[in-house]
């Protein structure tokens, strides 16, 4: 069982990988941030896979820290990378 | 060679190149979203450490919150960013690269130089945990084997606020931080922050309270919160409290003013400043750490929100 985890970390790292070459590419910013999330949910499922194989029960809490802040970050990313910030202080993302 | 290891290998070598990339790469924006990957990535190799301390706290800030702050620093650059533009002149360039190659050259030496094993207080620190009754060695430095560092670090937070303030134009003093966010309230934003705040703030709670027999702790658990705090304020579903809220400072000093308090205690009746009577050591260090996290999660949103920027009064549609 440890060796067919061991290989799925294994997998998991090669997609990481291709992902980063997605950030190294772009082309757009909105490229870049969508290959951060998918090496955030790639990064949280070899936590999962890793803290199993080296019994490190906390590598959980680690993954959970990490779904709820890739999930802020690019919240934050639509709000300020993309947002226009208008005159009277107010930024607004959604078509109102 | 174990598979494990090639895995290890790959690894380091994709932070590398990463890290190369984030460095060279020209525009702001791009850096920053190569350094937010970076702390994912790095946050999994201090867990393959058996750091989960310090996969935690990496996870949080430097994958998180950190990220928002340039994210919101390199929005602001991109209208200033043509006027850097000017390339700097050779001797310029020769200087940096020369301090770089020196800071480098310092840096591989020392740890080349480093002995052998390690000199290490761990033991010492694993033998005296019976003192505080947590069994989490990382808190136990943290609160209370070296808790002036600790308490230190949270008046750093204080100053660190005091100087986001003060960039304030006199006209918006005592006013609200950052732009008033507005969101359609039926939108898919307000709808994630109604869904994943409460989740947020019970594992904010979950990591602190973990914290003390396990890996966790305030520090990591109120930059949770502050983020689930941030979340409701980009949605549009709370707004960012006035800076001359007095209850809000109030908060802000509580965590470095109650460690003050109980140090002045182990002053007056203990052995030394900041010293814990054993039987009440882990009620205190709770107490303390209490305290904290509510300080660290307001300080880290307020210092995220930036600068008053507009009046006090409530936002009207």
């Amino acid at each position: 069982m440890t060796e067919f985890l061991t290989a799925a970390v294994g997998f998991i790292l090669a997609m990481l990988a291709l992902g980063l070459v997605s950030i190294l590419r772009g082309p757009g910013d909105a490229d870049r941030v969508m290959a951060t999330q998918l090496i955030g949910t790639g990064g949280i499922a070899a936590l999962l896979l890793l803290g199993t194989v080296a019994g490190v029960p906390a590598a959980v809490d680690v993954a959970l820290t990490l779904a709820l802040l890739a999930t802020f970050a690019s919240i934050a990313f639509v709000k300020k990378g993309l947002s226009r910030f208008e005159a009277d202080g107010t930024a607004s993302t959604e078509n109102e | 060679m174990s598979i494990a290891t090639a895995f290890e290998i790959m690894l380091a070598a994709v932070l590398l190149g990463l890290g190369i990339w984030t460095i060279v790469v020209r525009e702001t924006f791009s850096a920053t979203v190569g350094f937010v990957a970076y702390g994912l990535l790095v946050a999994l190799i201090w867990v393959r450490l058996d750091a989960a301390d310090v996969a935690l706290t990496e996870a949080a800030i430097g994958g998180g919150l950190s990220g928002v702050l340039l994210l919101g620093a390199a929005a602001r650059l991109r209208d200033a960013e043509p006027m850097a533009e000017a390339a700097p002149g050779k001797l310029l360039r020769a200087t940096a690269a020369a301090l770089s190659v020196l800071t480098t050259a310092t840096l591989a030496g020392t740890v080349l130089l480093l002995p052998d094993p390690a000199p290490s207080l761990a033991p010492a620190s694993v033998a005296n945990a019976w003192a505080t009754g947590l069994s989490n060695p990382v808190t136990n430095v943290l609160m209370a084997f070296r808790a002036m560092d600790t308490m230190l670090e949270k008046v750093v937070l204080v100053l660190a606020i005091v100087g986001v303030w003060s960039l304030a134009p006199d006209s918006a003093w005592g006013g609200r931080p950052g732009p008033r966010h507005r969101a359609d309230p039926y939108g898919v934003l307000a709808f994630l922050a109604r869904l994943l705040s409460p989740v947020g703030i019970v594992v904010g709670i979950y990591v602190f309270w973990t914290g003390a027999n396990h890996p966790g702790g305030a520090f990591q658990g109120g930059a949770i919160l502050a983020s689930m705090w941030l979340l409701a304020t980009m949605a549009g579903l709370a707004d960012a409290p006035p800076v001359s809220s007095r209850p809000l400072r109030l908060i802000l000093v509580a965590g470095s003013g109650l460690f003050l308090i109980v140090g002045l205690a182990g002053l007056l009746f203990g052995a030394a400043f900041l010293s814990y009577a054993p039987a009440l050591a882990k009620p205190l260090i709770l107490g303390i750490e209490v305290a904290m996290v509510l300080t660290i999660a307001t300080t880290l949103g307020l210092l995220l929100s930036g600068a008053p920027e507009r009046s006090a009064e409530p936002w009207a549609p």
